[in-house]
């Protein structure tokens, strides 16, 4: 999931960047302090989560768990998921520097989306129903970052539809173990901590 | 006190996460060598999968176009350099894989690259040596092939296990990436605390 150096078109990388930079600029303004340990949590699992391959032939893909970090933080997702790619291409090669903003958006904001799409049902009165929510999100997350990655081929030469199709099916397992993972998280989120969910939700009504 | 119930959860999360083994990850390697009067080069994953039947496209330095050059069923490839300059192999693997190998001049086949003893880079300094050897006494020029085209072979899974060994993905960059986010989500959380120390001090001071 992560685009390497020199695989996209100058435009699509400053783009990228700039994408990167507002989405982080965001992240960091709804960061409050409750939220930092999580979100350092979050990044630390994204960081971790990526070194789980999950061979798919002919090549092999990862997880990335940005779905959970999407739901449990909003935007903040943006700047927890930066620093996660930052030291993952730092220290293991994965993705580039000059990829970096690309990169970040391409995984944080369909953690954004999900967030969105999905936060009401996760704050639905019983955990098994928000559990379902949980799932989809963390295979939605992972459905719609192959799809903005598709989208960044595409604008750098390569063909929408061969692009988008590759690395959507490469990634079916990951988005099923995924959606397993964010239902198992949510499910005992919800029935051990609910103030998770709950603060932030209170907090930016507060804020906003 | 609830800073550290929140973070409780998350952590199992993401231990549990980390005591998973780390695999490789997809992450192209790419190289090139010179042998005989042909450049030979290989295109492969970091799972030790190796990119079959791939277009290989050759560059000059300054992005003129030089050949073109494809894998075989083993991930090899071989050029026919004509020039005396920096070749640039790449190879669009699909989905943001791109290998790229930039092979400077003194790696070029001896013919091309002036006849001078190679700079020691990669599997030439192995293969070098013994031709110069050889070539210092009467041996003709067949046992001369031969002797290279021996010592080529031997050297070549060991020159497979040292790229493999460089994308190894060791613990302690694990945890030492872990530890940046640490520190760089703590200090985050203190600069939260001072804003917030500061802000409601200002406030006590208005109050008064």
């Amino acid at each position: 999931m992560h685009i390497v150096d020199g695989a996209l078109s100058n435009e699509v990388v400053i783009a990228g960047g700039v994408l990167a930079v507002g989405g982080i600029a965001l992240g960091l303004r709804k960061l409050d302090m409750e939220k930092i340990p999580v979100a350092g949590v979050l990044s630390a699992t994204f960081f971790v989560a990526s070194l789980i391959s999950v061979p798919v032939p002919p090549t092999s893909v990862h997880l990335i768990m940005n779905g959970l970090a999407g739901i449990i933080l909003g935007w903040a997702a943006f700047p927890a998921l930066f620093v996660g790619l930052l030291l993952q291409s730092v220290f293991f090669g994965f993705g580039g520097l000059t990829v970096l903003g690309i990169n970040t958006v391409n995984i944080a904001l369909p953690a954004v989306v999900a967030f969105y799409l999905c936060r009401s049902g996760i704050l639905t009165a019983a955990p098994k129903k928000a559990a379902i929510w949980g799932g989809i999100a963390g295979a939605l997350a992972i459905a719609l970052t192959t799809g903005v990655v598709a989208i960044s081929l595409t604008l750098s030469g390569e063909k929408f539809y061969e692009a988008a199709k590759l690395v959507f099916l490469a990634h079916i397992p990951v988005m099923i173990i995924e959606g397993f993972v964010s239902a198992a998280a949510v499910y005992l989120i919800r029935k051990v901590k609910p103030e998770l969910f709950d603060l932030h939700n209170t907090v930016s009504q507060g804020a906003d | 006190m609830t800073l550290f119930k929140s973070l409780a959860l998350p952590t199992l999360f993401a231990v549990a996460l980390f005591s998973a083994t780390p695999a490789s990850a997809h992450k192209v390697i790419a190289s090139a060598f010179a042998e005989g009067d042909l450049i030979e080069g290989e295109i492969g994953f970091s799972n030790g999968e190796m990119a079959t039947n791939q277009a290989v496209e050759v560059f000059a330095e300054d992005g003129r176009k030089l050949g073109d050059t494809h894998t075989d069923e083993e991930g090899f490839f071989t050029f026919q350099p004509t020039e005396q300059i920096v070749h640039i192999f790449r190879a669009n693997l699909g989905a943001g894989h791109v290998a790229e190998y930039r092979m400077e001049i003194d790696e070029l086949p001896d013919g091309l690259a002036g006849g001078q003893a190679p700079a020691s880079t990669g599997a030439k300094t192995v293969s070098a040596p013994a031709t110069a050897v050889i070539s210092g006494s009467v041996a003709p020029d067949a046992l001369k092939e031969l002797v290279a085209e021996a010592v080529r072979r031997e050297v070549k899974p060991l020159r497979r296990e040292i790229a493999a060994y460089k994308e190894k993905n060791n613990l302690q960059s694990i945890l030492g990436g872990i530890g940046y986010i640490i520190g760089i989500f703590g200090l985050a959380a203190y600069l939260a605390a001072r804003r917030r120390q500061k802000q409601s001090g200002i406030a006590g001071q208005a109050a008064e």
